[in-house]
């Protein structure tokens, strides 16, 4: 039985997954939508904060550029498939990455965040400034969105079907987690690890310490831009504010914290805790910078650890003491 | 001199004002971070607030100088009290304690700014005494763009008297250097830092106070100068003064004169210039500190 | 030969000479003590050699070529090993993650992103052996940081040497042990340096007279003398610079 239960719930998982539009209706169906590529958004920055130990601030930026290289991909390119346009706008984000990699690898902890708050500020504003190609701040709409076609069996409109986009969605982000977490399970996961753990140590076993920060950094910045790509798909607007603005920036860092920096899914359900705060807070303020300030300040001082990681350290408190009673019991 | 110097001239003055403000700004945040090794996200929050107060300062008693004399301090409580209860307490997690900490606390100040005075822009009267222009070297200039760059170099002048004449000067720099082992030597270090965050806000505050005459008091204020100070922080290096001085100096005349020749792509000028300095030197132009 | 040798090496910091002229010369295979008062240079020795820094002048041959200035990565993948006095492993890491990692270093599997690490049976023996010959299998999923202080240094010296180096720099070995976990991690350095070369600074000399093959001294970055125990034990410029310090 208990090698069946996981599989088990995989697929019921994956069920309620398929009949999650029928059953919820659309409004609900887009806000998940939202959360999925919020989740992944949010996980791809952990891999460089909470596995890597690396902070960046203006993670936004790859999933503004994921979401500027696929617009840009569909309005200029006639003809462009789906798939294809998502890849340019993983592309434009790995590029970014790979023009700041040799910088930010040389630094770590402030200054690595700072340099990020830094170039995001650039890429906002030059988002801004170059009308010409990116819109300046209406940023660019309308832009044609391909059908999804599996050669041989089907075409799936995307345009004006929330339904069919909502499933192209959720498996390509499906996909880019499961990719994620098995990459967290690779040796090469455990180099991340260490890097966090003590960077210097690491060198001095052997390990390449910038080269491996750069390949993470690649990883992390493709999959923000994945999740870039889709949000601007799904809106059919890509513009600066919506890209690389703050409450773009600081989302998945609240996701991480609410959640928990310390596993996997610790910011998948931060992402969803937060939409929900979100949802229930704009009812009834419009104070959103106060909600955020709140949460952050909140969470920092009274529960570091996000939800899962505050879950875990109760969980192994509770483990020691139960050892200490039965010990204790044992001996009386 | 003729025409054309004048303007340059202006536009340089113009430019000087602002760097001079920038510097208020970013000198107290670097001072913070190099014996704190704390990044305040919050640093330009305090200083949109200082100018809001002083706003209400003046709203109050239609003085501008009671504004200047009071708000600053007003908002260095402010900072102080952060420091104290709020800040102590997420040391253990490291700078991205201090960084979210301080970035809640900066999202908390502009959601109280806007509830508190609207998101209109509000105008600050400076006082009649700074009004109008002078004569000078065949240029006609605003008084009170001299007034800041004045005070600017007053403060920086009694800043440095202080920490190079004085025992708690000594001390600072000590702990600049090397905060624990002052600690160790029996110094109250939690009591500098104290100050030392106190005298760095009010800097801040000074220049909110300052340069709201020019730009009016608005939300976005901390957004916009605050992304500039700390741009300057950044290029210049973290922890070193002269870096953030002569990046001020370099940033201020780059707006101005960037704003005449360029425009619209002024602000990618800026921005520009510091994506070459880090990708050069990382650690900003003069910066040495490894966070 | 000389696995290890330094030619007119020196080092300043800021102005201060921490390192002069010093010759150091290890043969292969033999285990070789430093020694000298605090301040003497040992640490900044062994971070010129080890490649934390380059030295201000001078060069540094390992196996005959010369790795002056290169990275403590490189050096490590030529065969050379540390360990820290303070101790530096990786905290939230189990015992069995810390070594594990060393273990893949060895392998040269240091960019593998296409196999799950825990299904990788040869690694997981090869930990587990030597988990198991430094007595930690029982606390192989215990944090770094939560082993006792004996088994916490166990695994700071471990993990230097899991890389399977020739040559092992380790620095304090027995540094804040008892007596009795002294003579233990001795019996340990003893056995898992085999058919290895070391050298190791240290100040507790039973340790170094129950391990050293030969001894260099160094006063003030410079090499006072160098020779077998009883040389040293005699020397009298040794002796006059320290003034009963050796405790022999």
């Amino acid at each position: 039985m208990r090698r069946v239960l996981p599989a088990l719930s995989w697929l019921a998982g994956a069920v309620a997954l398929a009949v999650l539009p029928t059953v919820v209706g659309p409004y609900y169906t887009n806000v998940f939508v939202t959360f999925a590529i919020f989740s992944v958004f949010s996980v791809s920055l952990n891999l460089l904060l909470g596995y890597t130990g690396l902070f960046s601030f203006g993670h936004a930026m790859f999933f503004g550029a994921g979401g500027y290289g696929t617009a840009l991909a569909l309005k200029h390119v006639s003809g462009l498939a789906l798939l294809p346009a998502v890849g340019a706008g993983v592309l434009a984000s790995l590029v970014l990455a790979l023009v700041l990699a040799p910088i930010v690898v040389r630094v770590s902890g402030t200054a690595f965040a700072m340099l990020h708050l830094a170039f995001s500020q650039v890429l906002y504003v030059l988002a801004l400034k170059l009308r010409a190609i990116t819109g300046g701040e209406d940023g660019i709409g309308n832009f044609p969105i391909p059908p999804l076609n599996i050669p041989g069996v089907a075409s799936l409109p995307m345009k004006d079907s929330p339904q069919n986009f909502y499933y192209f969605a959720i498996v390509l982000l499906a996909l880019s987690l499961w990719l994620m977490w098995f990459f967290t399970k690779t040796p090469f996961g455990q180099v991340q690890l260490a890097i966090r753990e003590n960077a210097k140590r690491t060198d001095y076993l052997g390990f390449k310490v910038p080269q491996s920060k750069a390949v993470i950094y690649l990883v992390s910045a493709a999959f923000a831009g994945v999740s870039g790509s889709l949000y601007g798909l799904f809106h059919n607007l890509v513009s600066a504010d919506g890209a690389f603005g703050a409450l773009v920036s600081f989302a998945p860092i609240i996701n991480i914290m609410i959640g928990g920096i310390g596993s996997f899914m610790g910011p998948i359900l931060g992402t969803a805790l937060f939409l929900v705060i979100e949802e229930v807070t704009s009812r009834f303020t419009e104070r959103v910078e106060l909600v955020i300030g709140l949460i952050f300040v909140f969470v920092i001082m009274f529960a570091p650890l996000g939800v899962l990681g505050t879950a875990k350290m109760l969980k192994q408190k509770w483990l020691a003491g139960r050892t200490a009673r039965d010990a204790v019991q044992r001996a009386a | 001199m003729d025409q054309t110097t004048a303007m340059y001239v202006a536009q340089g003055l113009h430019g000087l004002a602002y760097g001079m403000v920038l510097f208020l700004i970013a000198a107290g945040l670097n001072v913070i971070f190099g014996m704190m090794g704390v990044l305040n996200l919050a640093h330009a929050s305090f200083f949109m607030l200082s100018a809001y107060l002083g706003f209400q300062f003046v709203s109050i008693t239609g003085n501008f100088w009671l504004a200047l004399l009071l708000a600053p301090p007003a908002t260095a409580i402010c900072g102080v009290l952060m420091e104290r209860f709020l800040l102590t307490k997420v040391h253990a997690f490291g700078h991205m304690g201090e960084l979210i900490l301080t970035l809640g606390v900066a999202q908390i100040i502009l959601a109280a700014v806007k509830g508190i005075w609207g998101t209109e822009s509000l105008p600050l009267k400076m006082p009649p005494i700074l009004e109008g222009r002078v004569t000078f070297a065949g240029l006609d200039y605003p008084i009170y763009r001299l007034f800041i760059i004045g005070l600017a170099l007053a403060i920086l002048a009694v800043m440095t008297l202080l920490l190079y004449k004085t025992r708690l000067g000594k001390i600072v720099r000590a702990a600049v250097s090397d905060a624990g082992m002052v600690n160790a030597l029996g110094i109250n270090i939690p009591l500098v830092f104290m100050m030392v965050f106190g005298i760095g806000i009010w800097m801040a505050g000074v220049a909110g106070v300052a340069i709201a005459p020019i730009l009016t008091v608005f939300p976005g204020l901390a957004d916009q100068v605050g992304m500039d100070a700390f741009i300057v922080v950044v290029t210049g290096g973290f922890g070193s003064l002269l870096g953030a001085f002569v990046v001020s100096i370099i940033f201020g005349l780059l707006s101005s004169y960037g704003v005449q020749f360029f425009s619209q792509f002024a602000s990618v000028l800026i921005v520009g210039f510091m994506a070459i300095v880090l990708a050069i030197r990382p650690n900003g132009l003069f910066g040495a500190r490894d966070a | 030969m000389n696995i290890l040798e330094t030619r007119g090496l020196f080092h300043d910091f800021s102005g201060l000479q921490v390192l002069s002229d010093v010759n150091l010369q290890i043969r292969d295979g033999e285990r070789h003590a430093l020694i000298g008062p605090n301040g003497a240079g040992k640490t900044t020795l062994f971070n010129v050699v080890t490649g934390t820094y380059a030295p201000s002048r001078g060069q540094v041959f390992f196996k005959g070529r010369d790795v002056t200035g290169w990275a403590p990565n490189e050096l490590s993948r030529i065969g050379m090993g540390r360990s820290f006095q303070i101790t530096s492993t990786f905290g939230r890491l189990s015992a069995f993650q810390n070594i594990r990692l060393a273990i893949l270093s060895k392998r040269g599997i240091r960019f593998s992103l296409f196999r799950s690490v825990d299904k990788m049976r040869e690694i997981t023996r090869e930990t587990e052996a030597v988990l198991d010959r430094i007595n930690l299998t029982a606390e192989r999923d215990r944090a770094a940081s939560a082993l006792s202080y004996g088994k916490h240094r166990a695994l700071e010296i471990s993990l230097a040497l899991a890389t399977d180096p020739e040559l092992v720099m380790l620095d304090e070995f027995a540094a804040g042990m008892s007596r009795d976990e002294t003579h233990y991690a001795v019996d340990l350095v003893r056995r898992l340096t085999e058919g290895k070369t070391v050298v190791l600074i240290e100040h507790d000399m039973d340790v170094v007279f129950s391990l050293a093959d030969r001894i260099t001294v160094l006063h003030r970055g410079e090499i006072l003398a160098t020779g077998t125990p009883t040389e040293i034990r005699h020397n009298q410029a040794v002796k006059d610079a320290y003034l009963g310090d050796l405790e022999v």
